[in-house]
């Protein structure tokens, strides 16, 4: 599968990567973890860049949120007191669930944005936290929401860069609520749809602001925009919930494959956003 | 084809092997002649593959080789001491907890991963360590309780928690 690779690379930084991915003539692979890319195999690749040795592997609070080290490993964040401290916690939830204590101990937050997989399991959570990408190219550094990451991941501009950071904001406010709900075939699957949503509520129960992101029922994961909206000002109650979980089934696009088929998923799109944003009311301390 | 020097410590005894920059460590150890490494699924599905890379379990059909240049490798054929059993090899045989032992190795070195961290595990957390190797004859409950009775045992343990460098706690 790799038979043809004539050069592994072990860059001891981010510039060195850099320069070795731009000298590679579009046949350099950077490999992380390598769980995806291995899994996929790749016979175009002529070089190989590990990048774990690039002093990517970091978890550092800023400003209150915090910044993350593209190869920083499942396991480092389901255990990083910074990472199950910021927004609920969310984000070292949905590190847990990827895969085995073999598969986590090696994969990394980097690999799992770069990859691009629809059904990825951290990046429902890192939309609901409104994180930014930064990636590296020749030219420099440049930030990046993390919705435009992912719309341009595949595009010329992005496939000769390097992932280095994502970075949190601060969740500000009392009287939050988050919660990631993920659907898996087995234990250790990828999502057949995954959740994750986020909520402020004001002193008289009515809501501030709603983030509802899914995952594995798109082309990449999305953002309910519609039903964020219409969930805005509103009392968080049942009704609410009800009605915004029938919503998000109108914003998203699933297809069918040796997982689940379109409809399966579609509903399961209800389920999911109807206890996510039940926990979210638990926890913002409103009684259903 | 192109090939590379790799340097790695295997069971404690130092190596120097010839290999090819793109071949996956499963192929290279295999090839070496420690075929208590197991080839199964080859996508990181059954755990059978699993060595412990400077401590943690990875499984070795998903990593490059070239990833563990001066790295600590264990496999399943330098655990024991000569002829001492490890206590978790000892508790597999008392308790009937391997049939065919294609899973075995990847069942010990998934819990002595565990063990090593965390030498007073519950049951779940024992489970959770060893979903990641799939058993097709012996079925779990066997060997799960073969992991609670290691964990039982009075030999000492290090403790041993692998901070990574720089993360926050
Ligand atoms: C058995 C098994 C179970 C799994 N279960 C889950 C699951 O439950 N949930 C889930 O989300 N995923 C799961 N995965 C998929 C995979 O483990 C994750 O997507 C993981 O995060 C990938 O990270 P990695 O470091 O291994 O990536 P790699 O395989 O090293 O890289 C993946 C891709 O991203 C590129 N890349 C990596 N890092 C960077 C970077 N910093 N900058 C630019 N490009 C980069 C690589 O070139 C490659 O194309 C599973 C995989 C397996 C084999
Ligand atoms: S052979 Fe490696 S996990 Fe199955
Ligand atoms: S003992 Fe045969 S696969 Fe587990």
């Amino acid at each position: 599968m790799f038979e043809r690779v004539e050069v592994f690379y072990r860059p001891a930084s981010v510039r060195e990567a850099v320069r070795l991915l731009a000298g590679g003539k579009g046949r350099a692979r950077i490999v992380a973890g390598g769980t995806d890319l291995v899994v996929d195999g790749d016979p175009t690749a002529r070089a190989l860049i590990d990048i774990t040795h690039s002093g990517l592997a970091y978890i550092r609070k800023q400003g209150g949120g915090c910044a993350i080290g593209a190869a920083t490993t499942m396991a480092e964040l389901e255990e990083s007191r910074t990472i199950l401290a910021l927004g609920g916690g969310i984000l070292a939830r949905a590190a847990a669930t990827c895969g085995s204590i073999q598969i986590r101990g090696v994969a990394t937050v980097g690999g799992n944005l770069a990859n691009g997989s629809p059904a990825a399991d951290l990046v429902t959570p890192l939309l609901v936290l409104d994180a930014v990408v930064v990636v590296a190219d020749a030219k420099g550094r440049r930030k990046l929401p993390i919705a435009e990451y992912l719309a341009a991941r595949g595009t010329k501009g992005l496939r000769q860069s390097l992932l280095v950071e994502v970075t949190a904001p601060r969740p500000l406010g009392r009287r939050c609520g988050w919660s990631f709900q993920k659907l898996g075939r087995t234990a250790l699957d990828i999502s057949v749809v995954n959740v994750a949503a986020g909520l402020q509520v004001d002193g008289a129960g009515r809501i501030q602001w709603a983030r509802v992101a899914l995952g594995a029922v798109a082309p990449t994961a999305i953002r309910a925009g519609a039903t964020e909206e219409n969930l805005q000002g509103r009392t968080l109650d049942a009704e609410a919930i009800a009605q915004a979980a029938e919503g998000v089934m109108r914003e998203v696009s699933p297809i069918s494959d040796v997982r689940a088929s379109a409809a399966y998923r579609r509903e399961m799109c209800r389920v999911l956003t109807r206890r996510a944003l039940e926990e979210c009311a638990a926890q913002a301390g409103c009684a259903l | 084809m192109k090939t590379m020097e790799l340097r790695v410590t295997v069971n404690g005894q130092p190596r120097k092997w010839s290999i090819g920059p793109g071949d996956l460590l499963l192929d290279v150890l295999r090839r070496e002649g420690f075929f208590g490494v197991k080839r199964g699924c080859e996508k990181g599905e059954c755990g059978s593959c699993t060595v412990l890379v400077d401590g943690r379990a990875v499984n070795s059909c998903l990593m490059f080789a070239a990833k563990v240049q001066g790295c600590e490798v264990l496999t399943i054929e330098g655990l024991a001491d000569g002829d001492r059993l490890d206590p978790i090899q000892g508790a597999f045989l008392d308790h009937g907890a391997a049939q065919c032992g294609f899973c075995t190795p990847g069942m010990i070195l998934a819990a002595k991963w565990l063990l090593d961290k965390n030498p007073h595990p519950s049951e779940d957390e024992v489970r959770e360590a060893m979903a990641g190797v799939l058993c097709r004859c012996t079925g779990y409950i066997k060997p799960v309780e073969a992991v609670l009775a290691a964990a039982k045992q009075p030999a000492k343990r290090a403790t041993r928690k692998r901070e990574p460098a720089g993360v926050a706690r």
